[in-house]
């Protein structure tokens, strides 16, 4: 930076985060101002500088990349893409990502993130399709949006469920919301990933506060166009292998999933639902609770364990008879959506009514 | 020297592969599928490499909107563009295999921007004479480079995120492992392997304008140079014409070629389209070497901006096409220099962008000429020449990193595994804790700007033979002065002590660059000697090749390999049909034969 331009803005005062785990504090440090500063402009100066050792993660510095996510004056943005002069003459605070366990400094362990991902069954096109592929403009444009995402894990960082679950089991984020939604309206995907979505994966804790759409420096809607209308998946995914391709296919106009049918339909014609004990269904009574199938009556009517959530623990209250049209989704057998494994985990608790 | 070392990490796989980038991702998994347990270290998190930062696209003859377009044609580009100094095996295989690489990527979820019936879109780009750039928007990097993950995940491929990796180990004449250290802790790793794929990319950081990032240190030039591999046309260092100007923070950032691709236009201050004059039949779409020097060229005539660029034009495409076509550049300089591209022009000026030259490799297969090293990517060199082409260089990935996964993955069968000599080991430990310790009083940070600095006015755009060797004189002092660097704090994530040892690779680099440009006495692609403005015929049948000479860098000029008399031919044809093409080529030259 030359000195010429440095004289004329005057400086700026930042307090950095500095420690490892267990112990940190703020340090100060003056940085010569410089006309489109950013942040990370400014750290750099300061390991040039000031602290060689100072510890930070940055690749593009073009926010393309998604590696310079900290916490700065609370919020949590990228230190590429932050301009210092929107601070005024306020002190900026940058901090590291709170929802991840500190390694030293500005950087944190998003190793978790990684993990998740592996967990996510990848891209599947069917076994016999001709390459190269055909996909029409309209089926895959709305697919972008979802790929547009860097991996900075702002939205990891700034979600209630996991900031405040540590051992982050009950959920996924929203990045991963993202990502399972980048796969399902893959015009060319044949894998169905609705058990893993509402079990392992928790797509019914995100509460939609949409804090996660408001920090993404990609301006990703997560939570209107990835988190609802993947929470809102009917149960046509699961049974109707049919019109699932034909909406992967063709998908409809209206974003995915948002159909609020109870039945499935296909050219008109109403298909049964079928139920068997053990599976995972969800209620359309008041909050829509899960349940799980306990048995299924000769009448067709059903008895269910509803599922209550204490802290971790899962309670299951029951049994309740209901007819199979306050069923909204049924999501198949307890292991194969994920919420079984959990139990082995956590307290299994059979509350009699 | 004690050789006593300190504990470390071991692990053994059959293939190592060193960066996770584009060629890196592409080696893993070929290597993979030849049935070869692979394991991929990079110094970042997976999916940050710099190939997420190629935005304009990959260049592969599909003809999906050109037809006429076929590999052969995109073979004459590249040939021509890297002006005939490159190896043409190698741009022959590229050519051929990029389409098939490119409807591969499919199969493994990427999804490009499409035609209305359904195919790939493809668009113009500099100096390719068709249509032939398939890409997404303006972010091709990024869904490259998120699709070969997300392969490398569902492969079950190993990924060591954060670990840097400084030494070659070898057994007699054989690479049989890697060794270095831990970003996060700082704990010492070597991995023994069967064969290493070096897939590091380029340098750009040893200049001080530069639209590369941090990683860009030349980790596998130097590398592969300390044990013993030949540096090939290391004086080929590529200017993208147009990176950003103003604000001074974002100094160097891409401005993707795409831009120009999609219409837009140079400007001088004035407002005068100057390509064309520099080049009246591409353009904004001549080849970059040549945009870059018209842009330089104006700029020193004082018909630049006042921060020294030009002006780049998008405003008569119309704001809904400039956001659907170039949406992160509209947002780049919306958010980073308060320019809106829709209703002004963006600043732009030449920055360092790519490395032509690197580990001398063969054709077909990657190897180096080490036994057990093979390199793919920006770190291997011959398929660009003297200047490469716009898109050409995410297909290079592809083509090649595919090549070397494959090579590698058939060798390490008919191999067993090395022995690693412990001494070795703790040289390099040493090395790499000197700068924690002992009595030096050198920052690293000062140093590498002080490094950047010399290059950037010494061995940059421009060149001349008095500014190339007082260049030479500030790498060879820093090299001294690099032994005595001293870093605070622990080994644990020290970017200082990272940077000591990133240094010595970057410092390697330069040297190599610059003695091979003062050597080459000519102008040539992106080599500019303004003391020696033309080409000349005999050092265009040669390619400089730097190599270790007990620790000095030394060079040899080889012929440049021969070109195949049915390759040849192309051109001779091309030269006879040049009236019947819509888009002729601007100066067919005959093909350069070598000597035997």
């Amino acid at each position: 930076m030359s000195t010429q331009t440095r004289t004329a803005y005057g400086s700026i005062v930042l307090r950095v985060f500095r420690g490892e785990t267990g112990d940190g504090r703020e340090e100060r440090f003056e940085v010569p101002a410089v006309e489109g500063m950013v942040v990370l402009d400014a750290i750099h100066y300061i390991q040039a500088n000031y602290a060689n050792d100072l510890a930070c993660r940055w690749n593009c510095k073009a926010a393309k990349c998604g590696s310079c996510s900290a916490e700065i004056n609370g919020r949590p943005r990228l230190m590429c893409k932050t301009r210092v002069d929107e601070f005024g003459k306020d002190e900026i605070h940058v901090w590291p990502m709170r929802a991840f366990p500190l390694i030293k400094d500005l950087v944190t362990d998003v190793s978790w993130n990684y993990k998740v991902n592996k967990e996510i069954p990848g891209f599947t096109p069917p076994a016999n399709e001709p390459i190269p592929y055909r996909m029409l403009p309209e089926d895959t444009e709305r697919v972008y949006e979802y790929r547009k995402c860097i991996e900075c894990f702002l939205c990891q960082d700034v979600c209630h469920v996991l900031r405040n679950h540590d051992d982050k089991s009950m959920y996924y984020g929203p990045r991963y919301m993202v990502r399972i939604a980048a796969l399902e309206m893959h015009p060319l995907d044949t894998q169905r990933r609705t058990g893993l979505l509402h079990g392992k994966a928790g797509v019914e804790m995100c509460n939609i506060t949409k804090c996660c759409q408001e920090v993404c420096p990609e301006h990703i809607k997560i939570t209107d166009n990835a988190i609802i209308p993947l929470k809102e998946r009917t149960a046509t995914e699961v049974y109707d292998p049919i019109g699932w391709m034909l909406r992967k296919v063709r998908p409809r106009q209206e974003p995915a999933g948002v159909t609020g049918g109870e039945t499935t339909e296909l050219g008109g014609v109403r298909l049964p639902q079928r139920f068997a004990v053990k599976d995972v269904v969800r209620l359309k009574s008041g909050d829509r609770p899960f349940a799980r199938v306990g048995g299924v009556r000769p009448d067709g009517k059903l008895e269910v364990w509803i599922l209550k959530m204490r802290g971790t623990q899962q309670h299951w209250k029951g049994p309740r008879v209901i007819g199979t049209s306050d069923v909204t989704n049924n999501y198949g057998p307890l292991d194969d959506v994920g919420i079984g494994s959990k139990l082995f985990e956590q307290t299994l608790v059979d509350h009699a009514e | 020297m004690d050789l006593l070392s300190e504990d470390y990490q071991s692990l053994t796989t059959d293939v190592l592969v060193i960066g996770a980038g584009g060629a890196g991702l592409r080696a893993a998994i070929e290597a993979a599928a030849a049935g070869a347990r692979v394991d991929i270290v990079c110094k970042s998190l997976l999916g940050k490499a710099h190939t997420v930062m190629a935005e304009g696209g990959i260049a592969a003859a599909l003809g999906n909107v050109d037809a006429e377009d076929n590999w052969q044609v995109h073979f004459q580009d590249t040939v021509r563009g890297g002006q005939l100094i490159n190896n043409s095996r190698m741009a022959e295989l590229h050519a051929r295999e990029s389409p098939d690489r490119v409807y591969e990527l499919e199969t493994y979820g990427a999804i490009f921007d499409r035609t209305p019936d359904g195919r790939i879109m493809q668009r113009a780009f500099g100096a390719h004479t068709y249509r032939r750039l398939c890409h997404v928007g303006d972010r091709t990097g990024l869904e490259m480079i998120r699709s070969l993950q997300d392969r490398v995940v569902q492969l079950g491929i190993e990924v060591h995120m954060e670990v840097t990796l400084t030494r070659l180990l070898k057994d007699g004449d054989r690479v049989v492992g890697a060794f270095g250290y831990n970003r996060i802790d700082g704990r010492f790793v070597a991995f023994r392997c069967k064969a290493i794929i070096m897939a590091t990319g380029g340098w750009g950081r040893i200049f001080k304008v530069t639209s590369n990032s941090w990683e860009g240190t030349g980790d596998g030039v130097g590398m592969g140079f300390d044990a013993g591999a030949e540096v090939l046309d290391p004086e080929m260092v590529q200017f993208h014409p147009t990176g950003m100007v103003w604000p001074p923070g974002v100094r160097g950032i891409l401005v993707t070629e795409a831009v120009r691709g999609e219409g837009g236009y140079l400007k001088s201050r004035d407002g005068k389209r100057f390509m064309l004059e520099y080049d009246p039949k591409k353009k904004e779409l001549s080849s970059r070497d040549v945009v870059a020097r018209s842009i330089y060229k104006e700029v020193e005539a004082g018909r630049g901006t006042e921060h020294g660029g030009v002006f780049l034009d998008v405003t008569h495409l119309g704001a809904e096409k400039i956001k659907k076509k170039l949406p992160s550049m509209h947002e780049q300089f919306l958010r980073l220099a308060d320019v809106d591209i829709t209703k002004e022009a963006m600043e732009v000026a030449p920055t360092i962008h790519y490395a032509m030259g690197g580990l001398r490799v063969e054709a077909e297969t990657g190897a180096t000429t080490l036994l057990g090293l093979y390199a793919a990517g920006e770190v291997a060199a011959g398929l660009h020449g003297a200047n490469r082409l716009g898109g050409n260089s995410l297909s290079d990935l592809l083509v090649f990193g595919r090549r070397a996964g494959a090579a590698a993955g058939s060798y390490q069968r008919e191999v067993g595994l090395g022995r690693i000599d412990e001494s070795q080991i703790a040289e390099e430990q040493a090395i790499l804790l000197r700068p924690l310790g002992g009595d030096g009083n050198e920052n690293p940070y000062l140093l590498q700007q002080q490094l950047q600095q010399a290059m950037q006015d010494g061995a940059g755009l421009a060149r001349d033979e008095k500014r190339l060797k007082a260049c030479l004189n500030s790498i060879l002092e820093l090299r001294q002065r690099v032994t005595r660097i001293r870093v605070p704090g622990s080994r644990r994530y020290n970017p200082g002590w990272h940077t000591a040892r990133d240094l010595r690779f970057m410092l390697t680099v330069s040297e190599c660059i610059v003695r091979a440009a003062i050597e080459r006495r000519e102008s040539r692609g992106a080599h500019w000697r303004l003391d020696y403005l033309e080409k000349d015929e005999a050092l265009g049948r040669v390619n400089f090749v730097a190599y270790n000479d007990g620790g000095n860098v030394k060079l040899q000029q080889r012929p440049v390999p021969e070109m195949p008399p049915e390759l040849a031919r192309l051109f001779q044809e091309a030269a006879a049909t040049t009236s019947a093409t819509a888009q002729p080529p601007a100066r067919p030259p005959a093909p350069k034969r070598v000597p035997a």
